[in-house]
C-alpha cells in the first residue's frame, strides 16, 4: 500500500471535500549506486572547498545565485523561508474548463486524490459532476513549500490531479527555426490522400499496456545475469568465430548421428520420460539413496 | 586428503577459533586471520551462516584448490546475504594481507590485479569476506589464452530444468566419446550442468577452442530444435536448453568446481558421474543433482575429486 504524501482538502464556493493524496507514478527506471571499481565499497560524496581542500559542513553551505560570472548574490537558508507561499492545506479550485482545451504539453505529475473519513459523498458528488459537465477544475496547491498550478478530473471512480506546468515555462515552438521552414511547404490534395491512408492504416486503439521499457527490460536482464554470476562481455559478432573445416563438421555429424542412433534402439532416454516410467524403474546401476545425500530434500 | 564429513578443519588445530562469538583470530597454516561476522545468516532458507561457509570453503580447500590455482580470480560477495545486495569483484580488495597472491593482467581500462586462490588461507579469508561465488577463466594467468578445458554450460529456460540439460549433456558426452575424447560433467550449482572436454595442451587458443564448441552448439541445435538453442536469445529459450558455448572466451568466467552458489540454499557446482546424469534423466527428478555444501563434503570424502581428470587428461580435439 503507497502512503499518502499530502492530506488536506479540495475547496470550491462554499464545499469542502477532504482528500488524501497519492502519486500516480511508480517510477520503474533502473537506478544505479557508484562503487569503487578497486574495492567495491560504495563511494560517499564530500563538499569540498577547493581552496582549502578542507571538507565544508553542510551547516555552513549558503545558497549563491550567479549574477554575473564568478559574481554571486548570497542567500541565506532563513531569507527564502520568508518568501515561501503560505502552507495552506486546501486545492483551491479557480476556474472550470473543457478537457479537450488542455493541451497535454501542460501536464507535469499525475496523482490521485481518494476522499478521506467523511469525505466521500462530496467527493462523489464533485467526481460525477465534473463527469456529467466534462469539464476539469483548474486549482492553486502548495505542496512541500511550492505553489502548484494543477488541474482536477475524474478518472473512472477516482479524482485525477496533474500538476501543471505554467505558460511561461514552456518553450513556444516558433522559437524553433526549423517549424516555420516546415510551415510553408505546400502540399497537394492527392498527397494529402495517399497519407492519410498510411495514418489509417496504421490507426489501432491505444492500449499502454502494450509498450513497454525494452531499454530498461534488457538493463534488468543485464543485471540478472551478472547477478547470477555469469560475467557479461559483449557478445562477439558471429563472423568473428570461424567455421571449422568442413571434414570435422561433418566428423562431428557423424559421431551425433552415432549417439542419436543408439538412442533410438535404447529408447528410454528422451527428453521427457512419462512421470510412470520415472517412478517405476530404478535403474541397477544406481546406489541406494542414503548414500547418496541428495535425495532427502 | 580431505577429512571425513565430522572432522571438519574447523575442530582441527590449524583453525581455532573460539565457537560462539561472531569475531574470531584464526591461525591458518600460520597466518593470521580476522574473522568477523561469523553468526551472520547468509542463506536465511536454511539458516547457512558465514561460519559454516567458512567451513565449508577451509574444508573443500584441498580438492578445490587445484581447480582454482593460477587462475585469475573473480568473485561474487555477498556481504548481507543471498538475499541482500551483492557485487562482481575483479580486483583483489585493496586491504588484502599481503600473503595473499596477486596476478595483473591487462583489461580495456587498466591492468587489473586479480586474486590468486592457491591455498587454505586465501580461501579462508575469501569466505570471510562473504565471497560465496569463485569464478575462474579456463586457462591460467601464466598462459591466458590457453584454455585447458572446452566447456559447455547448458542452461534451461524454465519451464526446462537439469532433466533437460542431462539428456543434452549425454548427447554431447557420446558424441565426444565416439570422437575419441572424454568429458566431465558437474552442475552450475544452480540450475544448469556443464560439460567439461580437458584439453591440457598448451598448443590449443581461443581460437581453436571457440569455433569447435559453437560448431558443436549448433549442430545439436540443428539436430534438435525444439529442445536446444545455441544463442543467447531470452524470447526463444522457454522450455529449452542454451549450450553456451560463449564461455570458451578469454574475457568470460565460469563457476569453478566445488563453488557454492547465491542461491536459496547453499548449494555447490559439483562434480558428477555420467552414471548420476543417466538416472536422472531417466527418473526425470531435478532435485537429484542438487547437493549443498554438506552432502558435497561427503560425496567428496567418498568418491574423491570427480574432476581431477579435467586438469590432468591430455587430449587433442579433433584434426582439423
Amino acid at each position: 500500500m503507497p502512503r499518502a504524501m499530502w492530506t488536506g482538502a479540495i475547496s470550491f464556493g462554499m464545499v469542502t471535500v477532504p482528500v488524501k493524496l497519492y502519486s500516480a507514478l511508480n517510477r520503474k527506471s533502473v537506478r544505479f549506486h557508484q562503487l569503487s571499481g578497486k574495492t567495491g565499497v560504495r563511494v560517499i560524496q564530500k563538499r569540498i572547498d577547493p581552496q582549502t581542500g578542507e571538507e565544508v559542513p553542510y551547516e555552513d553551505v549558503v545558497k549563491g545565485y550567479e549574477i554575473a560570472p564568478e559574481r554571486y548574490v548570497v542567500i541565506e537558508p532563513g531569507e527564502l523561508e520568508t518568501l515561501q507561499p503560505k502552507k495552506t492545506k486546501t486545492i483551491e479550485i479557480e476556474d472550470f474548463v473543457e478537457l479537450s482545451q488542455i493541451d497535454p504539453v501542460f501536464y507535469d505529475h499525475p496523482y490521485y486524490l481518494v476522499p478521506t473519513p467523511g469525505g466521500a459523498k462530496p467527493y462523489r458528488l464533485l467526481l460525477e459532476a465534473m463527469r456529467e459537465t466534462g469539464k476539469v477544475a483548474i486549482a492553486r496547491v502548495v505542496i512541500r513549500s511550492k505553489e502548484q498550478l494543477v488541474a482536477l478530473r475524474p478518472m473512472g471512480d477516482v479524482l485525477g490531479m496533474a500538476t501543471m506546468i505554467f505558460a511561461d515555462e514552456i518553450l513556444p515552438p516558433e522559437r524553433l527555426d526549423e517549424v516555420s521552414e516546415a510551415a510553408e511547404v505546400k502540399t497537394t490534395k492527392r498527397e494529402l490522400d495517399i497519407a492519410r491512408q498510411l495514418v489509417d492504416s496504421l490507426a489501432v486503439e491505444f492500449e499502454p499496456g502494450r509498450y513497454s521499457d525494452t531499454y530498461r527490460e534488457e538493463v534488468l536482464a543485464l543485471i540478472e545475469r551478472k547477478a547470477q554470476g555469469r560475467e557479461i562481455a559483449v557478445q562477439p559478432p558471429a563472423e568473428e568465430v570461424a567455421a571449422p573445416a568442413p571434414d570435422l563438421m561433418s566428423a562431428l555429424k557423424a559421431s551425433l548421428d552415432a549417439v542419436r542412433a543408439r538412442e533410438g534402439e535404447g529408447g528410454a532416454r528422451r527428453r521427457k520420460p512419462a512421470a510412470k516410467d520415472a517412478a517405476g524403474k530404478k535403474p541397477a546401476t544406481r546406489k541406494p539413496a542414503a548414500s547418496r545425500g541428495a535425495a532427502k530434500r | 586428503m580431505l577429512a571425513r564429513a565430522g572432522a571438519l578443519p574447523v575442530e582441527d588445530d590449524r583453525w581455532a577459533h573460539e565457537n560462539n562469538s561472531t569475531t574470531a583470530k584464526a591461525t591458518v597454516q600460520g597466518r593470521e586471520l580476522k574473522l568477523s561476522n561469523l553468526a551472520k545468516v547468509l542463506y536465511p532458507l536454511t539458516g547457512f551462516t558465514k561460519r559454516k561457509l567458512i567451513d565449508y570453503y577451509a574444508a573443500i580447500a584441498p580438492v578445490m584448490i587445484g581447480h582454482l590455482a593460477g587462475r585469475p580470480l573473480t568473485v561474487t560477495r555477498w556481504p548481507d546475504g543471498v538475499q541482500g545486495k551483492s557485487f562482481f569483484q575483479k580486483q583483489a580488495p585493496a586491504h588484502r594481507p599481503e600473503w595473499v597472491r596477486t596476478v595483473s593482467l591487462p583489461s580495456e581500462r587498466k591492468p587489473i590485479d586479480y586474486a590468486l586462490a592457491e591455498d587454505l588461507p586465501t580461501l579462508v579469508w575469501l569466505a570471510n569476506l562473504a565471497a560465496i561465488e569463485l569464478h575462474t577463466p579456463l586457462a591460467r594467468a601464466e598462459a591466458i589464452d590457453r584454455p585447458t578445458a572446452l566447456v559447455f554450460d547448458l542452461d534451461p529456460g524454465a519451464p526446462a530444468t537439469i532433466v533437460e540439460c542431462c539428456h543434452v549433456g549425454l548427447q554431447l558426452q557420446g558424441m565426444f566419446e565416439n570422437l575419441g575424447l572424454q568429458s566431465y560433467a558437474k552442475t552450475s550449482g544452480s540450475k544448469g550442468l556443464q560439460v567439461y572436454v580437458p584439453l591440457n595442451a598448451e598448443t590449443y587458443s581461443y581460437a581453436d577452442t571457440k569455433p569447435f564448441a559453437k560448431a558443436v552448439a549448433e549442430l545439436l541445435e540443428r539436430s534438435e530444435p525444439d529442445l536446444v538453442v545455441s544463442r543467447m536469445r531470452k524470447s526463444r529459450r522457454a522450455g529449452k536448453v542454451l549450450i553456451d558455448w560463449s564461455q570458451n572466451d578469454a574475457r568470460k568466467t565460469t563457476v569453478c568446481a566445488y563453488s557454492l552458489r547465491a542461491t536459496e540454499r547453499p548449494t555447490a557446482s559439483t562434480p558428477v558421474e555420467w552414471s548420476e546424469v543417466r538416472s536422472t534423466l531417466e527418473r526425470s527428478d531435478p532435485t537429484s543433482l542438487a547437493f549443498e555444501a554438506h552432502q558435497v563434503l561427503e560425496r567428496v570424502a567418498d568418491r574423491g575429486d570427480l574432476f581431477a581428470p579435467v586438469l590432468s587428461l591430455v587430449q587433442e580435439l579433433p584434426a582439423h
